[in-house]
């Protein structure tokens, strides 16, 4: 059996599975012409066969995946995305505002107790709800409360108590986050891990230098071992199941690496490198340029588009930014946005014949 | 095995307890024993928070730790961090910054290099109603008498009306009003820093943050600049509430830290500090 019978058969998470009934709507109506045409014409037991096998699959994976079926549907389903978006980041700051309005009503001991419950039971709250939530739009809203209970419990009890900042705090925060991404399949708490991963990944980096952890951000070096880190999870780990997770990684991996590069090329004297600032600048600058095309070529080869699309806004950034070094002081302005545009031509001709090659080696599109 | 549902529900819940745990024994820690230090600071040194935009949902209270440095030249604005004269090169190496390279402002290369060390978190020794306050009361004297011989010398002078007024209102705010808690010393053993300052209800230890300061240009010396405390605000005890409940509810920020108080503060195993005590007066 092979692999698309497989991906068919057994779909392995949402996306695979509304694939397959994308395929199995242009099959229909693909068929429906050939039989208008003529040239194909099934007998009534092979379509009834096949419409028999088709309804069955559909309902089946309506059932698991909660699939769209026709394109309003899908319109909808962006809509319950947004909604479902906005609600999480709503929700938990809402929890947030509701704690800080209240908490110095109660006394320590009760505050803690408060904050645990909040801890314990959002998370609990989170499998409960996901047991009921065939859609998983309220299960994101749940795991996104559980996360903020989480994170303010920890925050709170370092407020109460007068506890020093930590940058510590942020791996049991990036833990949970990534729990509740992988055990309920949500990318937006996928995120808030990889965040946390990051800021713990730098703060270290940082302070291996003797700084106060606190200011990791302003050495942009600090980023790179946690961008090396994120560009390799996917290889390692099987994210088939999981919608979107490998790209997750790889665009944050990717924007960990190319902005503190863009910074560092443009305000070198913020290097750890002890040069001279413009050098450091001009080596960010070849690196950005470099490490943006190297991703698109590599994205390409791969069938990656979240890293063709992240490589080529960084190239073109990286592009713009010299562009405007080099040529807006001395350039009138019209001059200046007509060599924007031509740049902007030139790269849509490179491109046309990049896919114009690959549709020429891979036969008809 | 593989992995279900009830070990992803037991894999959270041991991760939020036991990062409770870990807090909370921290703060036992902390608290246990006899404290390291113990200060009993006023509404000079503990000032409540304004009431911004930002904070007035914000039902809890806090208060915040108001600290100074000694210069030579009298300046009686305080929490702004600063460089006091003790915090010089030798200082700073021992804190572990590279005070190598030449200090010259005119020496580019020189210059990156103390511009590109980042804060670092020491221990800091701070000093409650001590010598360095006592020598800032008389730099205030000094001002004010030097102010008001200038205008003795030219009675129809405004100028020098305005500034012999202002002088005498400094000293006002030095001896009624501003902190007497004064950054003395850092070091990075706190073993060492306790044998040298063994008072502990005049000094205690704080961590906080020092970096290399660029301000003074027509120096060739290296200063440290001191950024902060770690920790910048107290928490106010629920039972002890009452006490401050009133000033934090006047809008004047000037008003609501004039209202009289005494807090005690104490300063535990790992430096943090708490309040355990604190009555109007």
């Amino acid at each position: 059996m092979s692999l698309r019978q497989n991906v068919h058969m057994n779909p392995s998470s949402r996306t695979e599975a509304q694939q397959c009934a994308d395929e199995i709507g242009v099959f229909q109506h693909e068929l429906g012409r050939l039989e208008r045409e003529g040239i194909l014409t099934l007998s009534d037991d092979q379509r009834r066969k096949v419409a028999d096998h088709q309804r069955d699959l559909l309902a089946k994976l309506t059932q698991v995946f909660d699939i769209d079926r026709d394109a309003q549907s899908r319109q909808l389903s962006i809509g319950m995305r947004v909604a479902s978006f906005l609600g999480a980041l709503a929700l938990a700051a809402s929890v947030f505002f509701l704690f800080y309005q209240f908490w110095g009503w109660f006394p320590e001991t009760a505050q803690v107790a408060i904050l645990l419950v909040a801890a314990f039971g959002a998370f609990g709250a989170t499998f409960a709800i996901q047991r009921r939530d065939g859609t998983g739009y309220f299960t994101k809203l749940a795991a996104m409360v559980a996360f903020a209970c989480f994170v303010l419990n920890i925050a709170m009890l370092g407020q109460i108590f007068d506890i020093t900042p930590s940058d510590k705090a942020l791996l049991p925060w990036a833990a949970l986050a990534l729990l509740l991404a992988y055990a309920c399949n949500l990318r937006l708490l996928l995120a808030a891990g990889i965040l946390c991963l990051i800021a713990f990944v730098s703060a270290r980096t940082g302070t291996w230098s003797g700084m106060y952890w606190l200011y990791f951000g302003e050495r942009p070096e600090n980023f790179f071992p946690a961008a090396v880190a994120l560009l390799f999870v996917p290889h390692f780990l099987d994210h088939r199941r999981f919608d979107g997770f490998a790209a997750t990684y790889r665009v944050f991996g990717l924007l960990t690496l190319f902005l503190p590069m863009l910074v560092l090329a443009n305000w070198g004297q913020i290097s750890y490198l002890d040069f001279d600032r413009s050098l450091i600048q001009g080596f960010y600058q070849v690196l950005g340029f470099a490490g943006s095309a190297a991703a698109v070529w590599l994205g390409t080869r791969r069938h990656w588009p979240d890293v063709v699309n992240t490589g080529l806004t960084f190239f073109v950034i990286f592009l713009y930014t010299k562009m405007y070094d080099w040529w807006w002081e001395i350039m009138p302005k019209y001059l200046f946005f007509l060599v924007i545009a031509l740049s902007a031509v030139l790269l849509l001709v490179v491109f046309r014949r990049l896919r114009t090659s690959r549709i020429m080696a891979g036969g008809n599109p | 095995m593989t992995w279900s549902r009830t070990h992803t529900v037991i894999a959270g819940l041991s991760l939020i307890a036991l990062t409770n745990v870990v807090a909370l024994l921290g703060v036992a820690y902390n608290r246990n024993g006899e404290p390291e230090a113990k200060l009993s600071l006023t509404q000079r040194e503990l000032h409540t928070p304004y009431r911004s935009y930002a904070n007035r949902e914000n039902s809890g209270l806090s208060l915040s730790l108001v600290w100074r440095v000694l210069r030579e030249q009298f300046y009686d604005y305080t929490g702004m961090g600063g460089s006091p004269a003790w915090l010089d090169q030798a200082k700073m190496q021992a804190l572990g910054f590279d005070t190598s390279a030449p200090a010259a402002y005119s020496d580019p290369r020189g210059r990156a290099r103390y511009e590109k060390q980042l804060p670092r978190e020491v221990l800091l020794v701070v000093e409650l109603d001590g010598p360095a306050y006592r020598r800032s009361l008389e730099l205030a004297t000094e001002q004010v008498a030097r102010a008001e011989a200038k205008l003795a010398a030219s009675p129809g002078d405004k100028e020098l009306g305005t500034r012999a007024k202002s002088a005498r209102e400094a000293f006002d705010r030095e001896t009624t009003r501003n902190s007497r808690l004064f950054v003395v010393d850092a070091g990075l053993n706190a073993t060492v820093l306790r044998a040298a300052y063994p008072d502990t209800s005049r000094y205690a230890l704080v961590r906080g943050s020092v970096r290399v300061d660029w301000t003074g240009r027509g120096s060739r010396e290296v200063q440290g600049f001191i950024s902060g405390m770690s920790i910048e605000s107290i928490n106010v005890p629920f039972a002890l509430r009452e006490v401050f409940g009133g000033a934090a509810q006047i809008d004047d920020f000037d008003q609501r830290n004039r209202t009289p108080f005494e807090a005690t503060v104490a300063f535990g195993k790992r430096f943090e500090p708490w309040i355990t005590a604190a009555v109007k007066k």
